[in-house]
């Protein structure tokens, strides 16, 4: 990105978070700019996920800075939070949906908290949602009333991605959106990310570590290494990395 | 001598780190309380569930301990000719500590537990993080509608346990030491004044609450992984029934002088 772009969006400064001592960010640094789809690569467990808890304001920095348009995180108090998460909405690796609740309930759950639609207004957008991540009541009547148990995995994520969108938040951020989905899942999810942003315009910041999907759904693509993200590009230019350690992850190869 | 003394001390610093977590999460759900949305409809469903849950148990529990603290405090007084005396003997024991201390210890450990079991879970999938995520606090939907259900719940079980105590007491007395049933009411009821049901009442619900709070501290920090919510789960066990017995003491002390 050139001087003259606009400020970014969320913007992450000399971040450091560790558990205990498991160090996952050390001096870390990465923007995401209003639009985009950002995909951050990774090895499992190296803590890609870490970041979107972070930008979410779930975690919270040991040192550095995260701000979100212009605002940080780690110094908003409850109600900024809550604004903050009207903004910025997650997708859960699992889908993280609410077992004690129907697909309804989970999908209209951040318009109940956050506005004072009626039931009837809160139906309407949750069949909308459906929609648009392929689960429309024509094809799937019953989906309403139906429990997460009921639902298969490829269901469970497009449910999730649902909720997500149902507050019309700014930017989504996706924890392993295609983890554990079979090839034909796991396009239709990626062409779904696709098509969201193109459709709603909102800014997506993907974490996975499934190549094919990254390159599929981004505009630009960071890699986690070492604690840092070394090599940030356009998914054109990311592709021409000659580094080994990039060039290993995008051919799947091991040493 | 040096490692024992570091594991003493590591053990002392987990447990004030734990005990500190658990009153900062109380001192949250108490500030939530009152915050809108009230969330009635979350605060009655626990509540429900919770106490119904329980009833079978608690009945249970209560039936056959005042059956069987009868019985012994029978053996005990027709050695003495006094087993007239049995329902002035046992109404004390049962109503002031046995039924409340041991409904908390067994009806509180079993709610804590599931309150353990279901929010750990919750947390292992990230449907806490979910919720935080939506922009509703986990405290106030999640742990302040639980407390609030232990803390209502348990002191009604324990009236119902005081009343299934005495029947069974009655049904001793009258069967086994030909005590009428009607003359062991009057004599039970006659021994108990106010203070003596409202000990009994103030206990449960300070073990309500204890057993709430655990419960729910517990499923909060428990680590991901299914084995860890097996683990948090029996950790819960050991925590309510040490925090009600301590509790017991503490409030024994305060009342008993009354």
């Amino acid at each position: 990105m050139s001087a003259t772009d606009p400020p970014p969006i969320i913007s992450m400064r000399g971040v450091s978070k560790s558990f205990g001592a498991n160090v996952v960010y050390q001096g870390m640094d990465i923007d995401v700019y209003r639009g985009e789809t950002l995909t951050i690569l990774g090895g499992s467990g190296t803590g890609k996920s870490v970041a979107l808890k972070l930008m979410i304001g779930l975690l919270r920095a040991e040192e550095g800075s995260v701000q979100v348009n212009g605002e940080e995180v780690s110094e908003m108090g409850a109600e900024s939070l809550r604004k903050l998460r009207q903004d910025l909405s997650m997708v859960f690796q699992g889908g993280a949906l609410f077992d004690s609740m129907s697909v309804l309930e989970n999908v209209g759950y951040a318009l109940t908290e956050h506005t004072q639609m009626s039931d009837a207004e809160i139906l309407d957008r949750a069949e909308e949602c459906l929609e648009m991540v392929g689960l429309g009541l024509s094809e799937n009547p019953d989906i309403l009333e139906k429990f997460p148990a009921n639902l298969s995995g490829g269901m469970r994520k497009r449910v999730a991605l649902a909720r997500s969108i149902a507050i019309k938040p700014a930017v989504i951020l996706y924890d392993e959106p295609t983890t554990g989905l079979d090839p034909p899942n796991c396009d239709r999810i990626s062409m779904m990310i696709r098509h969201l942003q193109e459709q709603l315009s909102v800014t997506s910041v993907v974490v996975t570590h499934d190549i094919d999907t990254a390159f599929h759904v981004s505009d630009r693509m960071a890699m986690l290494h070492e604690h840092r993200f070394p090599w940030v590009a356009r998914t054109e230019d990311f592709r021409q990395i000659r580094d080994e350690v990039v060039r290993d992850f995008i051919v799947r190869r091991t040493r | 001598m040096t490692g024992l003394l570091r594991r003493i001390g590591g053990s002392l610093n987990d447990f004030f780190r734990w005990s500190g977590g658990l009153f900062i999460l109380f001192l949250r759900a108490v500030w939530v309380a009152p915050q809108r949305p009230i969330g009635v409809s979350d605060l009655s469903h626990q509540t429900l569930t919770v106490g119904i849950r329980s009833m079978p148990m608690a009945t249970l529990m209560s039936l056959f301990v005042g059956m069987i603290l009868v019985w012994q405090f029978g053996e005990a007084l027709a050695d003495f000719g006094a087993k007239q005396s049995l329902g002035y003997a046992s109404s004390l024991a049962l109503v002031r500590e046995l039924i409340p201390a041991l409904l908390a210890v067994t009806v509180g450990s079993k709610m804590a537990t599931g309150m353990t079991a279901e929010l750990g879970s919750m947390k292992v999938t990230e449907q806490i993080d979910a919720i935080a995520s939506l922009g509703a606090d986990p405290v106030k939907k999640l742990v302040w509608p639980r407390f609030f259900a232990a803390t209502l719940a348990m002191p009604l079980l324990v009236a119902w346990g005081n009343i299934m105590a005495l029947l069974g007491g009655m049904f001793i007395s009258d069967a086994v030491f030909d005590v009428p049933a009607g003359y062991f009411y009057e004599t039970y009821i006659d021994e108990l004044i106010p203070i003596h049901y409202i000990s009994g009442i103030v206990k449960a619900t300070v073990f309500g609450a204890i057993a709430g709070i655990i419960g729910c501290y517990q499923g909060f920090m428990t680590k991901f992984g299914t084995e860890a919510v097996g683990l948090a789960t029996t950790e819960t066990v050991v925590a309510v029934s040490i925090a009600v017995v301590i509790a017991d003491f503490a409030l024994t002390t305060l009342f008993l002088p009354i």
